[in-house]
């Protein structure tokens, strides 16, 4: 792991009347892949909203490559977002949804088409070029939302539970094709999840978020074994213990 | 300069433009409200008070509204309730000719109660019948006529949305229909019947047109106000019964306010149908129910075509065909043209307006955001004619700019029909993923974009609605337009009034029809507009729909056939499809690559062809195969029958080979009876999965069904003792959902029609029909309801003896829409019973045992 492409210092985040964030500060490294795991309204979505700009942080900074990005909006960013539900353009087919943003920039449509085939390709999508997304199955939507926000070529991408709305088997195929494409791009992808073996089957390093505060941000493996709080053990360690253990007892 | 954070700047946009949008909702309809209150002094305060004629104004229109209120609120409950629980095919037709009414002015409806009962009316002319209709009679019975449409309409919505899960429980456990009504239908409506009634009550308070006509000698309030204004010129005075005439309808917003579920929901399904005899009292009650409501309109429009009512009652076109000329007639077109012109343009900017209000009261969060959403909803509350004196007083002084002008006719109209149409705009817009913009800001797409390629394709039909909503109101309002258009401008709704004056009923009635008329033509214009619409949905939602039906037969003819030679008059004869067509077909597929035509005349599939029909290929088959097979025994008392062999051959293996064959390997067979017996077939296809029904013995195969629920999608259903003669009655691809089924003059199968290609009426024994052979088509879409549909029959009481497919072809068949597949009878070789297993394979003869059950049964 190499430099830090994105840092987070001393972010606090306020509502009126209530806080979700108490001053964190966390590094994202170039080329890793970062989950934000933590139980549901622990803040984790609110660390990706400020990431990616649609909120701003009460105090604190964000810098990007070493550049303050705080008051950066999204556009300018550079940092790409996959929504939970997508959020595909549904009177577009997948071509139009993965142009779209190339189009906006009013690039040639030589470079447009060039460009967007290449991503088609390397998400798999070729035999559903001129699908809508109603016709796509869970998976090959996300496909498409990820060809979407690669096309711009960011820096990083941001995914806000993508998994949550599918199947368990389909979960599983595409965990390792989300692995695959983040290997082959060699691209920094931020991922939050409440679903703990999903946090410790793809990421470089996962970050422990509990009660506005980081509890935790480390390997897999050291997380597992070296649980920085109680917290920590109770939420993951025991949690992937029990559901071993209940696998072992229905195979025995 | 300081580096701007533009999100925010995106914001504040958003906020200058709500700024925009309360300011000109607070200029336009709340302004006029408060210039009234400065026009009224404390001495017509006093002096109205006293005022006898006013007393007994308001004593009138509350006595006639209550009651007509009363009624109609229950009338259109009743409605309401049989429409919503009948099984009727044609609801929407009903529901059409109920709020027919709407299409016309109410001074229309009044016009035609006098037609009707008036001295020398159509009953005292053709029967003697004379009743006094002017007054409190014809009041109420207006009254109901003008409100029914919309109160109807509120409460038939409600329903819509209710849960029918309660009654098909309650039909299953034998509850009498006349108990769901009071302890079911009533007790949640309850909060909508409220509402309906104040509704009602708004309305009828506040309408002045209907009494104008029919009101006699009896002075309602909206008259009073009128004639305030437009004869004793007492303004103050006319405000203060303008602000009386604003009471129900603030009561009414209020109330809707706080208590009117305002949360978007799915329409419900029924799944149990409604039985034969209630249907028929239902059509019955309704049609007489429509006839009764209609009768104004049939009076004013006979009228219309009778030579001089009443004293030459003969049949003449001469009046309408009048309508154009200036020289017998009046000159109608140019006031046609005046009201054509003011609804389109009302209806057009209404729309914009409304969605605009709509986007900016849900897409995006602000301060504002609550208050354009209710100012937007306080339009509800404020009567036109209220509106439309205000109006007068606060923009007077822009004479011939804006007052006087066809600008103020909109104005007035976009301001006093705001309110529903802004409803339609917020439901739909809210319905819509809120991350659009989200997306759109990160991958640097422009608000004003999304709103153009992603917000308004996604509501189309609710801006038609919106669209009509303004347009079909403009052509009949009165109210507020009637103080403000000029002699040039006047429309046709104003136009009844002036000779009304003069007691002409010809023409008040010709040009009620024209309204009629030309509102009725634009309702069926914006019916088929939002139809087509939905139906361009509904075919994109239909799953790889990127084929047509005919492109569909094309390719699979094609790909079945391989490369070959083929003329044209042969394709087209195999595919029933004309010769021009075909050829326009030919070149489409060719040109999108779907198929190769080479150089020496032959023609083939191509890769991409093949991928083109990828998501119609069949995914997998579901064998049911745990019945015992009584009537085959003795040989079952051993065998499960699908294994009986025939000539030396499973009975199961014709159609495991033919689906094989076809490619379709994945197929899951549901065993009980024996089941221990079917792993023999795991040596021959090893891709069979099974799965176990341990009820088999104990229900009929709709358990088997269930037990194999989570596999169905895309997949063929099939039974298993069919002895199938021809394997193409399985294919490779199938397009849509369907049957299979063999036309039969008699059969005493189970057997069904086939109603314009779908499957209809599943019944056993019949003539001219389709033998129904066991083997069906389910795609996605069919298959998620199915799974449903079979969990919910089966865990109903007595759910359990269904067969399966009287659950999607009977007993929820309105859920479906399956398409009659068919083959030859010859196809199959039935084998129901020992009889018939011999005239397959004569060595069963001789069987042993066979004859001491043939003595025994």
């Amino acid at each position: 792991m190499s430099e830090p492409i994105i840092r987070a210092v001393n972010i606090s985040k306020k509502y009126k009347t209530r806080t979700v964030l108490e001053d964190i500060s966390f590094d994202v490294m170039q080329g890793e892949f970062l989950s934000l795991l933590g139980p549901s309204g622990c803040g984790k979505t609110s660390i990706l909203r400020i990431l990616i700009g649609i909120e701003r942080p009460s105090s604190g900074r964000i810098y990007k490559g070493g550049a303050d990005i705080t008051d950066v909006p999204p556009q300018k960013r550079n940092i790409g977002i996959v929504f939970q539900n997508y959020s595909l353009f549904p009177n577009m087919d997948v071509y139009h949804n993965i142009a779209y943003a190339l189009q906006a920039r009013k690039l040639g449509k030589d470079e447009i088409d060039r460009k967007v085939m290449e991503m088609i390709e390397t998400v798999g999508l070729e035999e559903h070029i001129y699908k809508k997304p109603k016709q796509l199955s869970g998976g090959q939507q996300q496909r498409v939302a990820i060809a979407r926000t690669l096309v711009l070529n960011p820096d990083v991408i941001l995914f806000d539970e993508p998994m949550s709305a599918l199947d368990a088997e389909i979960k599983l195929a595409l965990r390792s094709q989300l692995k695959e494409i983040q290997k082959k791009l060699n691209i920094t992808m931020v991922y939050v999840t409440h679903d703990q073996e999903e946090a410790f089957a793809l990421s470089d390093r996962i970050m422990v978020i509990n009660d506005l505060r980081i509890a935790q941000i480390d390997t897999p493996y050291r997380i597992y074994h070296d649980p920085a709080d109680a917290f920590v053990k109770r939420f993951v360690v025991d949690h992937l213990d029990r559901k071993v253990r209940s696998i072992e007892d229905s195979i025995r | 300069m300081k580096k701007q954070f533009l999100p925010f700047n995106g914001l504040f946009r958003h906020e200058a433009l709500r700024f925009l949008a309360v300011i000109s909702i607070l200029l336009f309809a709340i302004m006029p409200l408060l210039t009234l209150a400065f026009h009224v002094t404390g001495n017509d305060l006093q002096y109205i008070l006293k005022d006898p004629g006013f007393r007994d104004a308001v004593r009138n229109s509350l006595f006639y509204t209550g009651t007509s209120a009363l009624i109609t609120t229950v009338l259109a409950l009743g409605a309401a309730y049989l429409l919503s629980t009948s099984s009727l095919k044609n609801k929407n037709l009903f529901v059409i000719l109920l709020t027919l009414g709407m299409l016309v002015p109410t001074v229309s409806v009044g016009l035609g109660l006098r037609i009707l009962f008036g001295t020398n009316g159509f009953l005292d002319l053709l029967f003697g019948i004379e009743i006094e209709v002017r007054g409190f009679a014809g009041l109420i019975m207006g009254s109901v006529m003008t409100s029914f449409p919309a109160t109807f309409l509120i409460l038939y919505d409600a329903l819509q949305y209710e849960d029918k899960g309660p009654y098909d429980a309650a039909s299953i456990l034998g509850i009498r229909r006349f108990s769901t009504f009071f302890r079911l239908t009533v007790p949640y409506l309850r909060i909508a019947l409220i509402s309906a009634f104040f509704a009602c009550f708004t309305l009828i308070f506040s309408d002045y047109g209907m009494p104008m006509e029919i009101a006699g000698k009896v002075k309602t309030l909206p008259m009073f106000l009128y004639d305030q204004f437009m004869s004793s010129f007492q303004y103050g005075r006319g405000s203060v019964a303008g602000f009386v005439l604003l009471i129900p309808a603030v009561i009414s917003f209020v109330f809707d306010l706080i208590f009117r579920d305002q949360s978007v929901s799915e329409k419900q399904r029924k799944l149990i149908e409604a039985e034969k005899a209630f249907n028929c009292w239902t059509a019955a009650v309704l049609i007489l129910l429509c006839l009764l409501l209609i009768l104004p309109q049939l009076a004013f429009i006979s009228l219309s075509f009778t030579k001089a009512f009443p004293n030459d009652l003969h049949f003449t076109t001469a009046h309408v065909a009048n309508i154009f000329s200036n020289t017998h007639g009046v000159g109608l077109s140019a006031y046609i043209v005046n009201s054509l012109q003011l609804a389109a343009l009302t209806a057009l900017t209404g729309t914009c307006f409304a969605y605009l209000l709509g986007y900016l009261s849900v897409r995006k969060p602000g301060r504002m955001a609550k208050a354009v959403d209710l100012l937007a909803l306080s339009t509800i509350a404020v009567p036109g004619l209220v509106l439309g004196i205000g109006y007068i007083f606060l923009f007077k002084g822009t004479n011939g700019r804006f007052y006087g002008t066809l600008l103020i006719l909109i104005t007035v109209n976009v301001f006093h029909f705001l309110g529903s149409p802004y409803l339609l705009a917020k439901n739909c817009l809210s319905k819509i993923n809120s991350d659009y913009e989200v997306i759109g800001e990160t991958l640097g797409i422009s608000k004003g974009q999304i709103v153009v390629r992603v917000l308004i394709p996604g509501s189309v039909s609710t801006l038609v609605e919106m669209f009509s909503y303004f347009f079909l109101n403009s052509m009949i309002t009165i109210s507020a337009v009637a103080f403000l258009c000029t002699y040039d401008n006047q429309p046709l709704s104003i136009l009844i009034t002036t000779y009304e004056k003069n007691s002409n009923y010809e023409m008040q009635s010709v040009i009620s029809l024209i309204i009629l008329f030309l509102n009725g033509v634009f309702r069926v214009l914006f019916t088929a507009v939002s139809a087509g619409i939905n139906r361009v949905n509904d075919r994109e939602k239909e799953g790889g729909a990127a084929l047509s039906r005919y492109a569909f037969d094309f390719l699979t003819y094609l790909e079945k056939h391989g490369k070959g030679t083929y003329s044209q008059r042969q394709l087209a004869d195999e595919l029933t499809v004309s010769l021009s067509s075909l050829s326009r077909l030919t070149h489409e597929l060719d040109e999108r690559n779907y198929i190769n035509l080479l150089s020496d005349g032959q023609m083939e599939i191509s890769e991409k062809g093949l991928k083109a029909l990828e998501p119609y290929r069949v995914r997998k088959a579901v064998i049911l195969a745990a019945g015992f097979g009584s009537r085959l025994a003795p040989v079952t008392l051993d065998t499960p029958k699908p294994l009986v062999k025939v000539n030396g051959v499973r009975i199961i293996d014709t159609l495991l080979d033919a689906l094989v064959a076809k490619g379709i390997t994945n197929i899951i067979i549901v065993r009980g009876y024996r089941r221990e017996q079917f792993d023999q077939l795991l040596e021959k296809y090893p891709t069979i999965h099974f799965i176990d029904n341990p009820e088999y013995n104990i229900t009929n195969n709709i358990s088997s069904a269930v037990c194999a629920v989570d596999s169905i999608d895309r997949c063929y259903i099939c039974e298993a003792d069919l002895y199938i003669s021809n394997p193409d009655v399985i294919n490779r691809y199938e397009y849509t959902s369907n049957y299979l089924g063999a036309k039969v003059s008699e059969t005493d199968d189970w057997c069904f029609k086939n109603h314009n290609g779908f499957v209809d009426g599943y019944q056993m024994g019949g003539t001219d029909c389709y033998q129904a052979f066991g083997i069906s088509y389910w795609n996605s879409e069919d298959a998620e309801k199915l799974k449903a549909d079979l969990q919910r029959v089966y865990h109903a009481r007595a759910g359990k003896e269904n067969l399966w497919e009287q659950v999607p072809l009977k007993i929820a068949r309105k859920n479906y829409k399956l398409e009659v597949r068919t083959c030859l009878k010859s196809d199959m070789i039935e084998i129901d019973n020992f009889i018939e297993l011999i005239a397959a394979d004569a060595s069963y003869a001789r069987y042993p045992g066979y004859e001491e059950f043939q003595v025994r049964e």
